[in-house]
Protein backbone atom coordinates (compact mmCIF):
# COMPACT_ATOMS: atom_id res chain seq x y z
CA UNK A 1 0.00 0.00 0.00
CA UNK A 2 2.85 2.38 0.71
CA UNK A 3 4.17 2.52 -2.88
CA UNK A 4 0.69 3.24 -4.01
CA UNK A 5 0.24 5.97 -1.44
CA UNK A 6 3.36 7.84 -2.46
CA UNK A 7 1.79 9.91 -5.21
CA UNK A 8 -1.05 10.69 -2.86
CA UNK A 9 1.28 11.90 -0.15
CA UNK A 10 2.77 14.42 -2.51
CA UNK A 11 -0.66 15.94 -2.56
CA UNK A 12 -0.92 18.25 0.44
CA UNK A 13 -4.63 17.78 0.60
CA UNK A 14 -4.55 13.99 0.76
CA UNK A 15 -6.18 12.14 3.58
CA UNK A 16 -2.83 11.27 5.11
CA UNK A 17 -1.53 14.82 5.21
CA UNK A 18 -4.80 16.19 6.51
CA UNK A 19 -4.89 13.66 9.28
CA UNK A 20 -1.26 14.17 10.11
CA UNK A 21 -1.51 17.90 10.55
CA UNK A 22 -4.65 17.70 12.60
CA UNK A 23 -3.40 14.94 14.81
CA UNK A 24 -0.13 16.68 15.49
CA UNK A 25 -1.94 19.82 16.43
CA UNK A 26 -4.12 17.85 18.80
CA UNK A 27 -1.09 16.14 20.29
CA UNK A 28 0.64 19.41 20.96
CA UNK A 29 -2.50 20.71 22.55
CA UNK A 30 -2.86 17.69 24.78
CA UNK A 31 0.73 17.77 25.88
CA UNK A 32 0.56 21.48 26.48
CA UNK A 33 -2.49 21.18 28.69
CA UNK A 34 -1.03 19.15 31.50
CA UNK A 35 2.44 18.89 32.91
CA UNK A 36 4.36 16.24 31.15
CA UNK A 37 6.51 15.24 34.03
CA UNK A 38 3.73 13.61 35.96
CA UNK A 39 3.62 9.94 35.24
CA UNK A 40 0.90 8.64 37.45
CA UNK A 41 -1.04 5.82 35.89
CA UNK A 42 -4.30 7.64 36.16
CA UNK A 43 -3.05 10.66 34.30
CA UNK A 44 -1.36 8.47 31.79
CA UNK A 45 -4.65 6.72 31.21
CA UNK A 46 -6.43 10.00 30.80
CA UNK A 47 -3.88 11.16 28.32
CA UNK A 48 -4.20 7.92 26.45
CA UNK A 49 -7.92 8.40 26.24
CA UNK A 50 -7.51 11.95 25.05
CA UNK A 51 -5.02 10.97 22.42
CA UNK A 52 -7.26 8.21 21.19
CA UNK A 53 -10.19 10.56 20.98
CA UNK A 54 -8.00 13.10 19.23
CA UNK A 55 -6.90 10.49 16.72
CA UNK A 56 -10.47 9.45 15.97
CA UNK A 57 -11.66 13.00 15.82
CA UNK A 58 -8.90 14.16 13.53
CA UNK A 59 -9.51 11.22 11.23
CA UNK A 60 -13.22 11.91 11.12
CA UNK A 61 -12.56 15.57 10.49
CA UNK A 62 -10.22 14.74 7.66
CA UNK A 63 -12.99 12.82 5.99
CA UNK A 64 -15.48 15.54 6.97
CA UNK A 65 -19.07 14.54 6.35
CA UNK A 66 -18.59 12.68 3.17
CA UNK A 67 -19.06 9.32 4.78
CA UNK A 68 -21.69 7.95 7.08
CA UNK A 69 -19.17 6.52 9.48
CA UNK A 70 -17.36 9.82 9.85
CA UNK A 71 -20.60 11.62 10.52
CA UNK A 72 -21.60 9.02 13.08
CA UNK A 73 -18.23 9.23 14.78
CA UNK A 74 -18.30 13.01 14.93
CA UNK A 75 -21.79 12.93 16.33
CA UNK A 76 -20.79 10.42 18.94
CA UNK A 77 -17.76 12.42 19.98
CA UNK A 78 -19.73 15.63 20.13
CA UNK A 79 -22.48 14.11 22.20
CA UNK A 80 -19.97 12.59 24.58
CA UNK A 81 -18.17 15.89 24.89
CA UNK A 82 -21.37 17.79 25.54
CA UNK A 83 -22.43 15.20 28.08
CA UNK A 84 -19.13 15.49 29.84
CA UNK A 85 -19.36 19.24 29.80
CA UNK A 86 -22.84 19.19 31.21
CA UNK A 87 -22.17 16.58 33.84
CA UNK A 88 -20.38 17.86 36.88
CA UNK A 89 -20.91 14.92 39.15
CA UNK A 90 -20.58 11.18 38.74
CA UNK A 91 -24.32 10.63 38.88
CA UNK A 92 -24.98 12.78 35.89
CA UNK A 93 -22.23 11.09 33.96
CA UNK A 94 -23.79 7.76 34.72
CA UNK A 95 -27.11 9.12 33.55
CA UNK A 96 -25.62 10.39 30.34
CA UNK A 97 -23.90 7.09 29.76
CA UNK A 98 -27.20 5.34 30.22
CA UNK A 99 -28.77 7.76 27.78
CA UNK A 100 -26.10 6.98 25.25
CA UNK A 101 -26.57 3.29 25.84
CA UNK A 102 -30.32 3.57 25.42
CA UNK A 103 -29.82 5.44 22.19
CA UNK A 104 -27.52 2.73 20.96
CA UNK A 105 -30.03 0.12 22.00
CA UNK A 106 -32.70 1.90 20.05
CA UNK A 107 -30.61 2.01 16.95
CA UNK A 108 -29.73 -1.64 17.40
CA UNK A 109 -33.42 -2.46 17.64
CA UNK A 110 -34.07 -0.59 14.45
CA UNK A 111 -31.23 -2.41 12.89
CA UNK A 112 -32.61 -5.74 14.02
CA UNK A 113 -35.94 -4.98 12.47
CA UNK A 114 -34.20 -4.16 9.28
CA UNK A 115 -32.17 -7.29 9.53
CA UNK A 116 -35.21 -9.48 9.63
CA UNK A 117 -36.34 -8.12 6.34
CA UNK A 118 -33.02 -7.99 4.55
CA UNK A 119 -31.26 -10.89 6.21
CA UNK A 120 -33.58 -13.46 4.82
CA UNK A 121 -31.79 -13.52 1.54
CA UNK A 122 -28.35 -14.21 2.92
CA UNK A 123 -28.95 -16.22 6.00
CA UNK A 124 -25.35 -17.29 6.31
CA UNK A 125 -23.78 -14.05 7.38
CA UNK A 126 -26.34 -12.14 9.33
CA UNK A 127 -24.30 -12.73 12.47
CA UNK A 128 -21.16 -11.44 10.87
CA UNK A 129 -23.00 -8.48 9.47
CA UNK A 130 -24.11 -7.66 13.01
CA UNK A 131 -20.55 -7.84 14.23
CA UNK A 132 -19.42 -5.58 11.45
CA UNK A 133 -22.15 -3.14 12.27
CA UNK A 134 -20.90 -2.89 15.80
CA UNK A 135 -17.37 -2.27 14.65
CA UNK A 136 -18.01 0.35 12.04
CA UNK A 137 -19.33 3.58 13.56
CA UNK A 138 -22.81 4.33 12.43
CA UNK A 139 -23.23 0.90 10.97
CA UNK A 140 -26.33 -0.01 12.89
CA UNK A 141 -28.65 1.84 10.62
CA UNK A 142 -27.22 0.72 7.32
CA UNK A 143 -28.20 -2.06 5.00
CA UNK A 144 -25.61 -4.61 3.97
CA UNK A 145 -24.74 -2.97 0.69
CA UNK A 146 -23.93 0.42 2.16
CA UNK A 147 -22.29 -1.21 5.15
CA UNK A 148 -19.76 -2.91 2.92
CA UNK A 149 -18.92 0.34 1.18
CA UNK A 150 -18.51 2.16 4.46
CA UNK A 151 -16.34 -0.66 5.77
CA UNK A 152 -14.03 -0.33 2.80
CA UNK A 153 -13.53 3.38 3.36
CA UNK A 154 -13.21 2.89 7.09
CA UNK A 155 -10.49 0.28 6.62
CA UNK A 156 -8.62 2.62 4.33
CA UNK A 157 -8.79 5.43 6.88
CA UNK A 158 -7.81 3.16 9.75
CA UNK A 159 -4.71 1.96 7.93
CA UNK A 160 -3.73 5.56 7.24
CA UNK A 161 -4.24 6.40 10.87
CA UNK A 162 -2.15 3.47 12.02
CA UNK A 163 0.66 4.31 9.64
CA UNK A 164 0.87 7.93 10.68
CA UNK A 165 0.64 7.19 14.38
CA UNK A 166 3.36 4.60 14.10
CA UNK A 167 5.63 7.04 12.40
CA UNK A 168 4.96 9.68 14.99
CA UNK A 169 5.53 7.21 17.80
CA UNK A 170 8.74 6.08 16.30
CA UNK A 171 9.87 9.58 15.63
CA UNK A 172 9.40 10.49 19.24
CA UNK A 173 10.77 7.27 20.61
CA UNK A 174 14.15 7.94 19.11
CA UNK B 1 -92.31 -5.86 -12.23
CA UNK B 2 -95.26 -7.95 -13.23
CA UNK B 3 -96.40 -5.19 -15.43
CA UNK B 4 -93.10 -5.33 -17.17
CA UNK B 5 -93.46 -9.05 -17.69
CA UNK B 6 -96.77 -8.63 -19.29
CA UNK B 7 -95.40 -5.95 -21.46
CA UNK B 8 -92.68 -8.22 -22.67
CA UNK B 9 -95.00 -10.97 -23.55
CA UNK B 10 -97.45 -8.77 -25.25
CA UNK B 11 -95.13 -6.73 -27.33
CA UNK B 12 -94.59 -7.66 -30.93
CA UNK B 13 -91.52 -7.12 -32.93
CA UNK B 14 -92.70 -4.39 -35.11
CA UNK B 15 -95.29 -2.71 -33.02
CA UNK B 16 -94.36 -1.00 -29.89
CA UNK B 17 -96.78 -1.19 -27.05
CA UNK B 18 -97.24 1.73 -24.84
CA UNK B 19 -96.03 -0.35 -21.96
CA UNK B 20 -92.94 -1.21 -23.85
CA UNK B 21 -92.48 2.41 -24.55
CA UNK B 22 -92.93 3.18 -20.93
CA UNK B 23 -90.38 0.59 -20.06
CA UNK B 24 -88.00 2.00 -22.52
CA UNK B 25 -88.50 5.45 -21.22
CA UNK B 26 -87.79 4.24 -17.75
CA UNK B 27 -84.67 2.62 -19.02
CA UNK B 28 -83.70 5.82 -20.70
CA UNK B 29 -84.03 7.68 -17.49
CA UNK B 30 -81.90 5.12 -15.76
CA UNK B 31 -79.33 5.32 -18.46
CA UNK B 32 -79.29 9.07 -18.18
CA UNK B 33 -78.43 8.68 -14.59
CA UNK B 34 -75.65 6.24 -15.30
CA UNK B 35 -74.08 7.42 -18.48
CA UNK B 36 -71.99 10.53 -18.76
CA UNK B 37 -70.83 10.54 -22.32
CA UNK B 38 -72.35 10.75 -25.76
CA UNK B 39 -71.15 8.61 -28.61
CA UNK B 40 -71.58 9.86 -32.07
CA UNK B 41 -72.85 7.09 -34.23
CA UNK B 42 -74.80 7.00 -37.42
CA UNK B 43 -75.40 3.32 -37.67
CA UNK B 44 -78.84 2.39 -36.44
CA UNK B 45 -77.33 -0.65 -34.82
CA UNK B 46 -74.95 1.54 -32.90
CA UNK B 47 -77.76 3.80 -31.96
CA UNK B 48 -79.22 1.13 -29.85
CA UNK B 49 -76.02 0.84 -27.91
CA UNK B 50 -75.08 4.45 -27.71
CA UNK B 51 -76.26 7.16 -25.45
CA UNK B 52 -79.71 8.06 -24.45
CA UNK B 53 -80.78 10.67 -26.95
CA UNK B 54 -79.86 8.39 -29.79
CA UNK B 55 -81.46 5.56 -27.99
CA UNK B 56 -84.69 7.42 -28.22
CA UNK B 57 -84.35 7.44 -31.95
CA UNK B 58 -84.55 3.69 -31.90
CA UNK B 59 -88.07 3.79 -30.72
CA UNK B 60 -89.31 5.81 -33.60
CA UNK B 61 -86.86 4.63 -36.15
CA UNK B 62 -87.22 1.81 -38.55
CA UNK B 63 -85.87 -1.27 -37.07
CA UNK B 64 -86.40 -3.49 -39.98
CA UNK B 65 -83.11 -2.78 -41.56
CA UNK B 66 -81.16 -3.30 -38.46
CA UNK B 67 -82.99 -6.29 -37.25
CA UNK B 68 -80.87 -8.97 -38.72
CA UNK B 69 -77.76 -7.42 -37.38
CA UNK B 70 -79.34 -7.04 -34.04
CA UNK B 71 -80.25 -10.62 -34.08
CA UNK B 72 -76.66 -11.53 -34.53
CA UNK B 73 -75.48 -9.41 -31.65
CA UNK B 74 -77.07 -11.29 -28.85
CA UNK B 75 -75.80 -14.57 -30.21
CA UNK B 76 -72.32 -13.31 -30.05
CA UNK B 77 -72.88 -11.93 -26.63
CA UNK B 78 -74.48 -15.05 -25.45
CA UNK B 79 -71.25 -16.80 -26.11
CA UNK B 80 -69.07 -14.25 -24.43
CA UNK B 81 -68.26 -13.97 -20.80
CA UNK B 82 -70.08 -10.72 -20.49
CA UNK B 83 -73.36 -12.44 -20.83
CA UNK B 84 -72.61 -14.64 -17.90
CA UNK B 85 -71.89 -11.56 -15.99
CA UNK B 86 -75.17 -10.18 -17.13
CA UNK B 87 -76.96 -13.21 -15.88
CA UNK B 88 -75.20 -13.02 -12.57
CA UNK B 89 -75.68 -9.35 -12.17
CA UNK B 90 -79.26 -9.38 -13.18
CA UNK B 91 -80.17 -9.88 -9.60
CA UNK B 92 -78.49 -6.68 -8.65
CA UNK B 93 -79.89 -4.76 -11.56
CA UNK B 94 -81.85 -1.63 -11.17
CA UNK B 95 -85.59 -1.39 -11.79
CA UNK B 96 -85.67 -4.28 -14.28
CA UNK B 97 -86.46 -7.74 -13.01
CA UNK B 98 -84.80 -11.07 -13.49
CA UNK B 99 -87.41 -12.56 -15.66
CA UNK B 100 -86.91 -9.90 -18.19
CA UNK B 101 -83.65 -11.41 -19.14
CA UNK B 102 -85.24 -14.59 -20.29
CA UNK B 103 -88.22 -13.16 -22.03
CA UNK B 104 -86.71 -10.16 -23.60
CA UNK B 105 -87.64 -9.93 -27.25
CA UNK B 106 -84.93 -10.22 -29.82
CA UNK B 107 -85.40 -6.67 -30.80
CA UNK B 108 -84.73 -5.54 -27.33
CA UNK B 109 -82.26 -8.30 -26.58
CA UNK B 110 -79.43 -6.71 -28.39
CA UNK B 111 -79.74 -3.33 -26.92
CA UNK B 112 -80.72 -4.79 -23.61
CA UNK B 113 -77.76 -7.06 -23.47
CA UNK B 114 -75.52 -4.35 -24.63
CA UNK B 115 -76.94 -1.90 -22.24
CA UNK B 116 -76.61 -4.46 -19.51
CA UNK B 117 -73.02 -5.02 -20.36
CA UNK B 118 -72.46 -1.37 -20.19
CA UNK B 119 -74.39 -1.13 -16.99
CA UNK B 120 -72.72 -4.02 -15.31
CA UNK B 121 -69.40 -2.68 -16.27
CA UNK B 122 -70.36 0.63 -14.85
CA UNK B 123 -71.45 -0.84 -11.61
CA UNK B 124 -68.69 -3.32 -11.23
CA UNK B 125 -65.69 -1.27 -12.31
CA UNK B 126 -64.35 2.25 -12.32
CA UNK B 127 -65.18 4.94 -14.78
CA UNK B 128 -62.11 4.21 -16.84
CA UNK B 129 -63.13 0.65 -17.25
CA UNK B 130 -66.54 1.73 -18.28
CA UNK B 131 -65.11 3.78 -21.05
CA UNK B 132 -62.88 0.94 -22.10
CA UNK B 133 -65.70 -1.50 -22.06
CA UNK B 134 -67.94 0.73 -23.99
CA UNK B 135 -65.23 1.30 -26.50
CA UNK B 136 -64.83 -2.42 -26.87
CA UNK B 137 -68.49 -2.93 -27.47
CA UNK B 138 -68.59 -0.15 -29.95
CA UNK B 139 -65.71 -1.68 -31.76
CA UNK B 140 -67.49 -4.94 -31.95
CA UNK B 141 -70.65 -3.42 -33.18
CA UNK B 142 -69.01 -1.39 -35.82
CA UNK B 143 -68.05 -4.48 -37.76
CA UNK B 144 -71.02 -5.30 -39.88
CA UNK B 145 -69.15 -7.31 -42.40
CA UNK B 146 -69.19 -10.76 -40.97
CA UNK B 147 -68.77 -12.98 -38.01
CA UNK B 148 -65.17 -13.97 -38.59
CA UNK B 149 -63.94 -10.47 -38.71
CA UNK B 150 -66.16 -9.76 -35.79
CA UNK B 151 -64.70 -12.58 -33.79
CA UNK B 152 -61.20 -11.57 -34.72
CA UNK B 153 -61.76 -8.05 -33.58
CA UNK B 154 -63.41 -9.39 -30.49
CA UNK B 155 -60.31 -11.37 -29.69
CA UNK B 156 -58.17 -8.32 -30.06
CA UNK B 157 -60.59 -6.32 -28.03
CA UNK B 158 -60.55 -8.96 -25.37
CA UNK B 159 -56.78 -8.81 -25.30
CA UNK B 160 -56.89 -5.06 -25.05
CA UNK B 161 -59.53 -5.41 -22.44
CA UNK B 162 -57.37 -7.68 -20.40
CA UNK B 163 -54.47 -5.33 -20.80
CA UNK B 164 -56.60 -2.43 -19.74
CA UNK B 165 -57.99 -4.47 -16.88
CA UNK B 166 -54.57 -5.20 -15.60
CA UNK B 167 -53.54 -1.66 -16.15
CA UNK B 168 -56.40 -0.47 -14.03
CA UNK B 169 -55.71 -3.05 -11.41
CA UNK B 170 -52.18 -1.83 -11.47
CA UNK B 171 -53.33 1.65 -10.69
CA UNK B 172 -54.64 0.25 -7.50
CA UNK B 173 -51.52 -1.73 -6.68
CA UNK B 174 -48.74 0.26 -8.23
CA UNK B 175 -48.43 1.42 -11.75
CA UNK B 176 -45.02 0.33 -12.95
CA UNK B 177 -45.35 -3.28 -11.87
CA UNK B 178 -48.46 -3.82 -13.86
CA UNK B 179 -47.15 -1.98 -16.82
CA UNK B 180 -44.19 -4.26 -16.80
CA UNK B 181 -46.56 -7.21 -16.81
CA UNK B 182 -48.43 -5.70 -19.69
CA UNK B 183 -45.31 -5.00 -21.60
CA UNK B 184 -44.05 -8.43 -20.79
CA UNK B 185 -47.15 -10.05 -22.16
CA UNK B 186 -47.06 -7.94 -25.25
CA UNK B 187 -43.44 -8.72 -25.78
CA UNK B 188 -43.94 -12.38 -25.08
CA UNK B 189 -46.70 -12.86 -27.54
CA UNK B 190 -44.87 -11.84 -30.66
CA UNK B 191 -41.49 -13.19 -29.64
CA UNK B 192 -41.70 -16.16 -27.40
CA UNK B 193 -38.17 -17.34 -27.91
CA UNK B 194 -36.68 -14.08 -26.74
CA UNK B 195 -36.60 -14.47 -22.99
CA UNK B 196 -35.16 -11.06 -22.28
CA UNK B 197 -37.40 -8.57 -20.57
CA UNK B 198 -36.75 -4.92 -20.09
CA UNK B 199 -38.51 -2.89 -17.51
CA UNK B 200 -40.46 0.23 -18.17
CA UNK B 201 -38.45 3.41 -18.33
CA UNK B 202 -39.22 5.04 -15.06
CA UNK B 203 -36.59 7.51 -13.90
CA UNK B 204 -36.33 6.23 -10.37
CA UNK B 205 -36.19 2.54 -11.24
CA UNK B 206 -33.11 0.46 -11.90
CA UNK B 207 -32.88 -0.99 -15.39
CA UNK B 208 -32.06 -4.65 -15.17
CA UNK B 209 -31.98 -7.23 -17.86
CA UNK B 210 -32.91 -10.77 -17.02
CA UNK B 211 -30.68 -13.41 -18.42
CA UNK B 212 -31.78 -16.41 -20.38
CA UNK B 213 -33.39 -19.08 -18.32
CA UNK B 214 -33.85 -16.89 -15.27
CA UNK B 215 -36.95 -15.67 -13.54
CA UNK B 216 -38.28 -12.41 -14.86
CA UNK B 217 -40.25 -11.46 -11.80
CA UNK B 218 -39.63 -7.91 -10.71
CA UNK B 219 -38.83 -9.06 -7.20
CA UNK B 220 -36.22 -11.53 -8.31
CA UNK B 221 -34.71 -8.97 -10.65
CA UNK B 222 -34.33 -6.48 -7.84
CA UNK B 223 -32.87 -9.16 -5.62
CA UNK B 224 -30.41 -10.18 -8.25
CA UNK B 225 -29.31 -6.56 -8.74
CA UNK B 226 -28.81 -6.23 -5.02
CA UNK B 227 -26.80 -9.41 -4.81
CA UNK B 228 -24.57 -8.27 -7.64
CA UNK B 229 -23.94 -4.99 -5.87
CA UNK B 230 -22.99 -6.79 -2.70
CA UNK B 231 -20.64 -9.15 -4.52
CA UNK B 232 -18.95 -6.17 -6.21
CA UNK B 233 -18.34 -4.55 -2.87
CA UNK B 234 -17.06 -7.78 -1.41
CA UNK B 235 -14.51 -7.92 -4.21
CA UNK B 236 -13.36 -4.40 -3.41
CA UNK B 237 -12.99 -5.35 0.23
CA UNK B 238 -11.04 -8.41 -0.80
CA UNK B 239 -8.48 -6.14 -2.38
CA UNK B 240 -8.27 -3.98 0.71
CA UNK B 241 -7.99 -6.67 3.33
CA UNK B 242 -4.75 -8.55 3.02
CA UNK B 243 -4.72 -12.30 2.76
CA UNK B 244 -8.22 -12.69 1.43
CA UNK B 245 -7.34 -13.97 -1.97
CA UNK B 246 -7.50 -17.59 -0.94
CA UNK B 247 -10.76 -17.33 0.91
CA UNK B 248 -13.88 -17.95 -1.08
CA UNK B 249 -17.34 -17.45 0.24
CA UNK B 250 -19.02 -14.52 1.83
CA UNK B 251 -19.00 -15.77 5.40
CA UNK B 252 -15.27 -16.39 5.48
CA UNK B 253 -14.62 -13.06 3.84
CA UNK B 254 -16.76 -11.26 6.38
CA UNK B 255 -14.90 -13.01 9.19
CA UNK B 256 -11.61 -11.83 7.78
CA UNK B 257 -12.91 -8.32 7.37
CA UNK B 258 -14.15 -8.26 10.94
CA UNK B 259 -10.83 -9.52 12.24
CA UNK B 260 -8.93 -6.96 10.24
CA UNK B 261 -11.07 -4.06 11.40
CA UNK B 262 -10.74 -5.21 14.99
CA UNK B 263 -7.00 -5.48 14.69
CA UNK B 264 -6.73 -2.04 13.15
CA UNK B 265 -8.79 -0.51 15.91
CA UNK B 266 -6.65 -2.22 18.53
CA UNK B 267 -3.51 -0.99 16.84
CA UNK B 268 -4.84 2.56 17.02
CA UNK B 269 -5.53 2.13 20.69
CA UNK B 270 -2.14 0.69 21.30
CA UNK B 271 -0.40 3.44 19.43
CA UNK B 272 -2.30 6.10 21.30
CA UNK B 273 -1.24 4.42 24.52
CA UNK B 274 2.29 4.49 23.31
CA UNK B 275 2.07 8.12 22.41
CA UNK B 276 0.64 8.92 25.80
CA UNK B 277 3.50 7.13 27.46
CA UNK B 278 6.16 8.46 25.16
CA UNK B 279 5.47 12.10 25.42
CA UNK B 280 6.56 12.73 28.98
CA UNK B 281 9.93 11.21 28.21
CA UNK B 282 10.44 13.14 25.01
CA UNK B 283 10.64 16.83 25.08
CA UNK B 284 7.80 18.19 23.19
CA UNK B 285 8.95 21.77 23.35
CA UNK B 286 9.88 21.97 19.74
CA UNK B 287 6.36 22.46 18.60
CA UNK B 288 7.22 23.67 15.23
CA UNK B 289 9.53 20.83 14.44
CA UNK B 290 6.98 18.15 13.82
CA UNK B 291 4.76 20.47 11.90
CA UNK B 292 7.63 21.49 9.70
CA UNK B 293 8.98 18.04 9.34
CA UNK B 294 5.78 16.36 8.50
CA UNK B 295 4.81 18.57 5.62
CA UNK B 296 8.31 18.03 4.35
CA UNK B 297 7.87 14.34 4.77
CA UNK B 298 4.55 14.59 3.10
CA UNK B 299 5.92 16.50 0.19
CA UNK B 300 9.00 14.44 -0.36
CA UNK B 301 7.86 11.09 0.70
CA UNK B 302 9.56 8.83 -1.78
CA UNK B 303 12.38 11.20 -2.49
CA UNK B 304 15.63 11.79 -0.65
CA UNK B 305 15.44 12.73 2.99
CA UNK B 306 16.11 16.36 3.79
CA UNK B 307 16.63 15.79 7.42
CA UNK B 308 17.47 12.83 9.55
CA UNK B 309 14.05 12.88 11.08
CA UNK B 310 12.44 12.65 7.75
CA UNK B 311 14.89 10.03 6.67
CA UNK B 312 14.04 7.98 9.69
CA UNK B 313 10.43 8.24 8.93
CA UNK B 314 10.87 7.16 5.37
CA UNK B 315 12.96 4.27 6.46
CA UNK B 316 10.82 3.15 9.26
CA UNK B 317 7.60 2.31 7.61
CA UNK B 318 6.16 -0.23 9.89
CA UNK B 319 3.48 -2.12 8.09
CA UNK B 320 2.02 -5.36 9.19
CA UNK B 321 2.29 -6.85 5.74
CA UNK B 322 5.23 -8.74 4.44
CA UNK B 323 4.88 -7.30 1.01
CA UNK B 324 4.88 -3.79 2.27
CA UNK B 325 7.75 -4.47 4.60
CA UNK B 326 9.80 -5.64 1.66
CA UNK B 327 8.85 -2.59 -0.34
CA UNK B 328 9.63 -0.17 2.43
CA UNK B 329 12.91 -1.85 3.06
CA UNK B 330 13.67 -1.26 -0.56
CA UNK B 331 12.69 2.34 -0.10
CA UNK B 332 14.82 2.51 3.00
CA UNK B 333 17.88 1.31 1.20
CA UNK B 334 17.55 3.99 -1.40
CA UNK B 335 17.76 7.24 0.60
CA UNK B 336 20.17 6.31 3.34
CA UNK B 337 20.71 9.20 5.66
CA UNK B 338 23.93 10.36 7.26
CA UNK B 339 22.93 8.82 10.48
CA UNK B 340 23.78 5.51 8.98
CA UNK B 341 23.66 3.62 12.20
CA UNK B 342 20.08 4.42 12.61
CA UNK B 343 19.39 3.63 9.02
CA UNK B 344 21.06 0.28 9.31
CA UNK B 345 19.22 -0.39 12.47
CA UNK B 346 15.98 0.39 10.77
CA UNK B 347 16.79 -1.63 7.71
CA UNK B 348 17.70 -4.59 9.75
CA UNK B 349 14.28 -4.75 11.27
CA UNK B 350 12.68 -7.54 9.38
CA UNK B 351 9.60 -8.06 11.37
CA UNK B 352 8.42 -4.62 12.40
CA UNK B 353 6.17 -5.86 15.14
CA UNK B 354 8.94 -7.44 17.10
CA UNK B 355 10.95 -4.24 17.19
CA UNK B 356 7.84 -2.42 18.10
CA UNK B 357 7.14 -4.71 20.97
CA UNK B 358 10.69 -4.48 22.27
CA UNK B 359 10.66 -0.72 22.29
CA UNK B 360 7.30 -0.70 23.88
CA UNK B 361 8.26 -3.00 26.67
CA UNK B 362 11.06 -0.72 27.73
CA UNK B 363 8.90 2.32 27.73
CA UNK B 364 5.53 1.13 28.89
CA UNK B 365 6.62 -0.89 31.84
CA UNK B 366 3.91 0.52 34.03
CA UNK B 367 1.24 -0.84 31.77
CA UNK B 368 2.33 -4.35 31.17
CA UNK B 369 -1.19 -5.64 31.03
CA UNK B 370 -1.99 -3.28 28.21
CA UNK B 371 1.12 -4.25 26.34
CA UNK B 372 0.49 -7.91 26.17
CA UNK B 373 -2.96 -7.94 24.76
CA UNK B 374 -2.53 -5.71 21.74
CA UNK B 375 0.91 -7.07 21.03
CA UNK B 376 -0.27 -10.61 21.26
CA UNK B 377 -3.14 -9.85 19.00
CA UNK B 378 -0.95 -8.07 16.51
CA UNK B 379 1.54 -10.88 16.48
CA UNK B 380 -1.15 -13.47 16.13
CA UNK B 381 -2.67 -11.54 13.32
CA UNK B 382 0.61 -11.26 11.51
CA UNK B 383 1.36 -14.92 12.05
CA UNK B 384 -1.90 -15.72 10.52
CA UNK B 385 -0.95 -13.88 7.42
CA UNK B 386 2.55 -15.25 6.99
Amino acid sequence: MSPMNNPQDLNPSSLKSRFTTRFLRALTKINGQKPISSSSPREMFQRYRRIKVAADKSMAWSVRSRRTWSRAMLWKLRSRYSCRQASSSRRSSVRTSTIIKSRQAKTSHEKENKNTTTGQDEVGFVVQADKLRKLVPGGEAMDLCNLLGETAHYIKCLTTQVQVMRKIAHFYSL
Amino acid sequence: MLRGLHSLESCTYNGMDMRVLERQQARLKWLLQQQDYVVQNNNPVELCVSSVPQFQGLIGGNLGSGQLVELKMPEVYLGSDDFHKLVNLSVAGPEFGISKMDLVPPEGAADYCISRTSSCQMTARTALMKEGGEGVILEKIESTTGRESFNKRKAEAVADDKCKERRIKGEVEGEPEVKTKCSKEVSRNPSKENSKVSEVQKPDYIHVRARRGQATDSHSLAERARREKISKKMKCLQDLVPGCNKITGKAGMLDEIINYVQSLQRQVEFLSMKLAALNPSVEFNVDNLPVKEFPAYVANFPAAAKSPAVANLTCLQFNPLQKEAVSCMLDATMPLPQTSTEGIASASISIPEQAFSSSCITQLQAFSSWNTDPQGLNNAYNMGFH
